[in-house]
């Protein structure tokens, strides 16, 4: 059998998607055997900058012009374009707040120097390519990324859940964050996949993996009002790391 | 001759950097280590924000720190609320910050530099020849994880330390667990010593050297502390740290330049070996000898033996800490409540790559109004970028090729973070 030729490529970010790449210690040697890594510069020289590529993995977010001309480059070259990590997905923290202009940033950070850095609005992978698969967190879990890189070595696309992260909270019958100890707690409207992780560490959940598909924003919102927590709390957890959301820039403007 | 080595794409390091270098009439003209890792601009996007989201905000900098940026993100909060901990947290953000120096230092010796002494590519191909040693770095670096999953919750972005304490506490047998693995994992530092013995590392970086690092806290190495010292003799307590990380703004680069008194300074293993290694005990303390570290020395690429020396201090250290939790039993302590008030608080932890500072000030709501965060790499880039002069000028008749493999090297040397350096801080309100 041939072997897929794989790119792993950041954008933008804190490396988080590619250091748990390099976490699954126990598994990393036996799916070097299975694939041929072509582009990886966090973990090697001499990468293939040309080559077409079965897979691409692409984390961070799009906020300069050079990544955008990466990822449209990358894409080119790549039958594959999967996203990995909050950043990728929905564009992440450095997207929380797209409505201040970037130049008012550059001069607080850089003062007059500022004015010659590039900088665009954070945005993830799909408002510039297509994206055949996104494998969200914050960051991903390194078993959704193992099953992921199982199912794409048999040809087929993994299936992740659709579900919220309250159901694995549930499942796990962990105490309830958000009814029983009343806190700001985004388990209810953020895609599972993690286990329900920060509840069981009586953590409420901080939505780092974004929503999931028909969440109820309307009704968390109403939810938190009503234990008291304030429509800027509210506003500023939503925010954090899936701003750009259509389901949630849908709840910004209601308020 | 060359008129300028350029190297795009600085590989084998986390981030987005470059080197260029400028020759003329066979003189070195400038030498520039270009970041362009994009700005995630960090500190104005949390200005207003409650203290509380802070800390897993700012984690976000860097994956591979984020255990000591949470760290030093809830001290400086405490700081700031004057919130006491007790000596079990103390304890336990110890460990986990072990964890993540054991995760870092395996991961850059292992994965990143070790391939170069050795005529590799990198872990991979390494790993085709010599699978027991990747295997055997591997473990290590799991061995890391484990502690920062079993404390933090994650081995990336950490949820479990929060402001005041823990989330959810270890129980016994987790501890024992852990404390055999660290067992094993000591037997692999002290290989990882014997090999590192064995490389022959050049010299050709060598030039005048400050150090700064955190004066430790104990009479015993630590990764804590409230003073910055130099090697020049100088000691700044960590409230005036802006006096050593003054920064400055260069046009080739998205990360801040640090210099004290107008001389570069270099922070990280080499520098905490070279200024409280000799605080070291047990197997550390015999590392640091068998790898001549016990003399001074003024050669970057010795940061690599430094972070092995430190490898074994980490797992020593973890086991010393998981011997006092089991001897006074873990007690069942919920966070110490925080009393807000308005006000400010620094705090200092010594981060793998170096001293990191979190700075805040918050309105007496506790809502953020002012933070600042210095990260290692970002101080330690205009001394990079001064022994990347010296290696240019004594290897200028070397073909390309093998000019730009050992500026790559002097740079990997460093461990570099471009991620956390391009944090993008100051936000003075005035």
């Amino acid at each position: 059998m041939v072997k897929p030729k794989i790119g792993i490529f950041g954008l933008t970010g804190c490396a988080g998607e590619q250091i748990m790449i390099l976490n699954c210690e126990d598994q990393l040697i036996d799916i070097l055997g299975a694939i041929d890594i072509r582009y990886f510069p966090t973990a090697m020289t001499k990468n293939d900058e040309e080559c077409e590529l079965d897979i691409a993995f692409v984390e961070g977010a799009v906020v300069q012009p050079k990544d955008e001309e990466l990822l449209k480059k990358i894409r080119q070259r790549s039958k594959l374009l999967i996203a990995i990590g909050t950043c990728a997905v929905w564009g992440g923290l450095p997207a929380m707040r797209n409505d201040v202009p970037r130049e008012e940033f550059l001069e607080k950070v850089y003062g007059t120097k500022g004015k010659s850095f590039k900088s665009i609005p954070a945005q993830p992978l799909k408002n510039f390519v297509k994206v055949d698969l996104s494998i969200s967190g914050c960051p991903i879990e390194k078993e959704q990324f193992l099953k992921a890189v199982a199912s794409l070595l048999h040809g087929d696309l993994p299936l992740l859940p659709s579900y919220a992260v309250c159901t694995e909270c549930k499942m796990n019958e962990y105490v309830c964050m958000l009814v029983g100890e009343n806190k700001l707690c985004l388990g209810p409207i953020t895609i599972a996949g993690c286990g329900a992780r920060c509840p069981g560490y009586n953590i409420p959940c901080h939505g780092c993996r974004g929503p999931v598909d028909e969440a109820n924003v309307a009704s968390e919102v109403k939810i938190l009002k009503e234990k008291g927590f304030t429509l800027r709390d509210i506003e500023n957890r939503l925010r954090s790391f899936a701003a750009q959301a259509e389901i949630l820039q849908e709840q910004f403007k209601k308020e | 001759m060359h008129n300028s080595v350029v190297i795009d794409h600085l590989c084998r390091v986390e981030g987005h950097g470059g080197i260029t270098v400028n020759i003329k009439d066979g003189r070195v003209e400038q030498v520039n280590v270009d970041i362009f890792e994009g700005s995630r601009f960090f500190e104005p996007l949390i200005i207003g924000r409650h203290y509380d989201e802070i800390p897993p905000i700012l984690s976000r900098i860097c994956a591979i720190c984020s255990a000591v940026h949470t760290i030093t993100s809830l001290m400086a909060i405490e700081d700031a609320f004057g919130v006491k901990i007790t000596p079990q947290t103390t304890l336990l953000r110890d460990l986990l910050i072990q964890g993540g120096n054991i995760e870092s230092h395996a991961l850059h010796l292992f994965c990143l530099a070790v391939p170069d002494y050795l005529g590799y590519t990198g872990a991979i191909s390494l790993a085709a020849d010599q699978p027991e040693l990747v295997k055997m770095g591997l473990d290590l670096k799991k061995l890391g994880n484990t502690i920062q999953e079993a404390i933090g919750g994650r081995a990336v972005h950490p949820v479990n330390a929060v402001i005041g304490g823990f989330g959810r506490l270890p129980d016994k047998e987790m501890l024992f667990d852990l404390k055999e693995q660290l067992k094993k994992g000591l037997q692999q530092a002290s290989a990882t010593i014997d090999l590192m013995a064995t490389l022959k590392i050049p010299n050709f970086p060598e030039s005048p050297t400050v150090y700064a690092a955190l004066e430790s806290i104990d009479v015993k190495f630590n990764f804590f502390g409230d003073r910055i010292i130099l090697s020049t003799g100088d000691s700044i307590d960590i409230s005036k740290y802006k006096e050593v990380c003054n920064e400055k703004v260069v046009l080739h680069s998205h990360a801040k330049h640090s210099q004290f008194k107008n001389k570069p300074f270099m922070v990280g293993s080499l520098a905490r070996i070279m200024l409280n290694g000799h605080r070291l005990t047990g197997e550390a303390k015999k590392a640091m000898k068998k790898l001549g570290l016990n003399s001074s020395s003024q050669n970057v690429l010795y940061n690599n033996l430094a972070q092995a020396v430190e490898l074994v201090y980490a797992i020593e250290r973890s086991l010393e800490i998981i011997e006092q939790l089991l001897k006074h039993g873990i007690k069942d302590e919920r966070p110490t409540e925080v009393k807000v008030k308005a006000g400010k608080g620094t705090a200092a932890c010594e981060a793998p790559r170096g001293m990191l500072f979190h700075s805040y000030a918050f309105d007496n709501k506790g809502n953020l109004t002012n933070a600042d965060v210095i990260t290692p790499t970002a101080q330690n880039l205009a001394n990079m970028e001064k022994d990347l002069r010296v290696s240019v000028e004594r290897l200028i008749n070397e073909s390309k090729e093998s000019l730009s493999d050992k500026l790559e090297m002097v740079a990997r040397a460093y461990d570099p973070c471009i991620s956390c350096s391009v944090h993008l801080v100051e936000l003075n309100s005035k």
